[in-house]
């Protein structure tokens, strides 16, 4: 067990930047979840955890201890590669006592852990295979055995669950989420799937281009994101954003998008009145996208086409064209649309995020 | 490797085979001049080998075939005249010089394929151009340096002088059989706790083993076959490996002995032709990584 830390940690690889200048720091326990799109450096980030990447410069702390020039073998982590890497010419049970051997730890004591960690994960009938009789799942579960039996300093996951189909994925995903009860590790796990992030972290890192985006409880991250590209990243469908621009009347500033003006208020609001940008994006989450037949109090309405109907049983989404832009919209169940038709929505401006359209920051 | 993608297209012209389909551009004529001509120049090659059984069970064997006949005069000739001795001095230059090239050119091949190695590319050109060297050239300063240290006439010093001949080609081979390996089970292993003697030993070797064995057969087959290396180095009798002793048989009493020659020949070529089985055996398996890395 111990707390991660990441000061100023730059890598660099032929010419290109894999990790920019990152600052992270991972309590005693925490599971976090790294997630980006592919070559965002979150793989380098773990690769320089783990030592098989040494940083250009800053420093990577393990338990308190600067372990830049520590060899992987002697760093205590656990890690669970994306494709598993069991060895194939050994068996499940091989594979697991492989580093118990290692430690020279007693023959009673491998034999007792590998029975526990084998019932616990369901996998005692396959102890006597080789990895290529497994299946993805199984693969999965003897890959995870290995490394809870490292008892190490801190787990590492890279994108663990993206080779399995997504029933298995679902049900992994719990799986993981009870271990780390069961053992409260310090655990970092790297995915590209938003869900995952959400689903499973204590805190979420949202990494983009080798930097550090937002970190945040996922709650957090999904109704305070710190940019467009945060916004657009976490959730799913993706949030609206909307180009709009900035209109000051007097002392008051409001938005003009989508044929309506939103007045905005608040801090947001005053920013906007003393800074310079009036290129905006404007930001409206699917569920905060309605259907409405009457028009409400002071919420903008706009009229638009319906285009497309995704129903997905317990909800439906809805693709509707109003004027020159898409939204995308999470309706109840049977919203009783036909593609085509025309329908009136209103727009949560409560919950409307505002960013700057050339450097994409939040405006709040 | 060429060796896999030479496995897998022959796999896909056997089953072009068992479909019954003649190969694109070949019509059943002209497939069956093809396969005429071919059988001629087999049996030209196979000439010489039947002769050489005919006349290793033929106790009165001469230059032509004769009826055949199953007799193993010719064989306890050639025993008699120390062909068990000459076998066992070949297998202890063989076995000795495939230990040391093996052990020497697993680690070169592994460092090669895995560690920043300065100048890299130019080390593996020259390694590749020290494959193509030949023996003659080196024998003479070795010889000097042989008679200097004074290693004459030992087993064990012509040995390494045979392995050393056989360590370019095999640290090639080795490294690109590495290659192949993927890394994520060096830093699995490592992760484990496992320093990189024991990764080699424990993951690399083991994934790498067709490799190793291949490399060990042919170098073991290059040592076997080696004539002028014992030759000019080890001029004791009783040290003779096999390949040299063959000669007595063909200027003995300037009357060559056809019978015992052919009878050598055969005892001769056995390990080599077991070992020929057992290495295409290897290479028709190629590598097994399946269910360790999902590709």
């Amino acid at each position: 067990m111990a707390k991660i830390v990441l000061e100023g940690v730059t890598k660099r690889f032929k010419g290109t930047t894999a990790v920019d200048d990152l600052d992270l720091e991972v309590e005693d326990g925490e599971f976090l979840v790294i997630v980006g799109p592919s070559g965002c450096g979150k793989t380098t980030t773990l690769r320089m955890l783990a030592g098989f990447d040494t940083p250009t410069s800053g420093s990577v702390m393990i338990g308190g201890k600067r372990v830049n020039a520590m060899p992987p073998k002697d760093r205590n982590l656990a890690m669970v590669f994306q494709n598993y890497a069991l060895f194939p010419h050994m068996t499940v049970a091989k594979n697991l006592s492989f580093g118990m051997k290692i430690r020279h730890e007693p023959r009673a004591t491998i034999e007792s852990e590998i029975a526990r960690i084998a019932d616990m994960l369901g996998i005692e009938p396959l102890l006597g295979r080789k990895p290529s009789q497994l299946s993805g799942g199984e693969r999965q579960r003897v890959a995870l055995g290995r490394a809870l039996l490292r008892k190490p300093q801190a787990f590492l996951l890279d994108e663990p669950l993206s080779n399995l189909d997504a029933a298995l994925r679902t049900q992994m995903r719990t799986e993981l989420q009870r271990i780390h009860r069961q053992f409260p590790v310090t655990t970092i796990y790297v995915t590209h799937d938003q869900v995952e992030a959400m689903t499973m972290a204590d805190r979420v890192a949202l990494m983009d281009k080798g930097r550090l985006q937002q970190i945040a409880a996922p709650q957090a991250m999904y109704e305070e994101p710190a940019s467009a590209f945060v916004a657009g990243f976490i959730g799913s469908p993706k949030i609206n954003l909307i180009p709009g621009r900035l209109r000051k009347t007097g002392s008051s500033v409001a938005v003009s998008c989508l044929s309506c003006d939103i007045p905005v208020n608040g801090s947001a609001g005053e920013v906007l009145r003393n800074g310079s940008a009036d290129e905006l994006l404007v930001g409206f989450r699917p569920e905060e996208i309605r259907p409405t037949v009457v028009d409400a109090a002071d919420l903008p309405v706009v009229t638009g086409t319906v285009e497309v109907i995704e129903p997905l049983g317990p909800e439906t989404h809805v693709v509707v064209r109003v004027g020159e832009e898409t939204l995308t919209c999470k309706f109840p169940a049977r919203a009783g649309l036909s593609v085509g038709g025309s329908i009136r929505l209103e727009l949560d401006v409560a919950q409307m995020k505002l960013f700057d359209a050339r450097t994409g920051d939040r405006i709040r | 490797m060429s060796v896999l993608t030479g496995v897998r297209r022959r796999e896909s012209a056997e089953n072009a085979a068992t479909r019954g389909e003649a190969p694109p551009g070949q019509s059943r004529r002209s497939r069956w001049v093809i396969n005429l001509i071919m059988g001629l120049i087999g049996i030209w090659f196979l000439l010489p080998l039947a002769w050489l059984l005919d006349a290793a069970f033929n106790p009165n064997a001469g230059p032509g075939l004769a009826s055949p006949q199953l007799s193993v005069t010719n064989f306890i000739g050639a025993f008699h005249t120390g062909a068990g001795r000459d076998i066992a001095n070949s297998l202890y230059l063989a076995i000795v010089s495939t230990l040391v090239t093996t052990a020497v050119s697993l680690l070169a091949g592994y460092s090669l394929s895995r560690r920043h190695v300065p100048f890299k590319g130019a080390v593996l050109v020259a390694v590749l151009f020290l494959t193509g060297l030949p023996v003659t050239m080196l024998l003479v300063p070795i010889y000097e340096m042989y008679v200097a240290f004074n290693w004459l006439n030992s087993p064990f010093w012509t040995s390494l002088v045979l392995a050393s001949t056989s360590v370019p080609f095999a640290i090639w081979l080795l490294k690109n059989f590495i290659d192949q390996v993927p890394r994520e089970f060096e830093e699995a292993a490592a992760i484990e706790g496992s320093g990189e003697l024991r990764t080699l030993w424990r993951v690399v070797i083991p994934l790498a083993l067709p490799g190793v064995l291949v490399s060990a057969i042919l170098t073991f087959i290059n040592a076997w076959g080696a004539f002028l290396i014992p030759l000019v180095l080890d001029s004791n009798p009783g040290q003779t490996p096999a390949a040299v002793g063959i000669y007595q048989f063909l200027d003995a009493n300037a009357q060559v002995q056809y019978g015992p020659l052919a009878a050598y020949s055969i005892l001769f070529s056995i390990p080599v032709l077991v070992l020929y089985l057992i290495s295409s055996r290897w290479l028709q398996g190629g590598f097994a990584f399946a269910g360790g890395i999902k590709g």
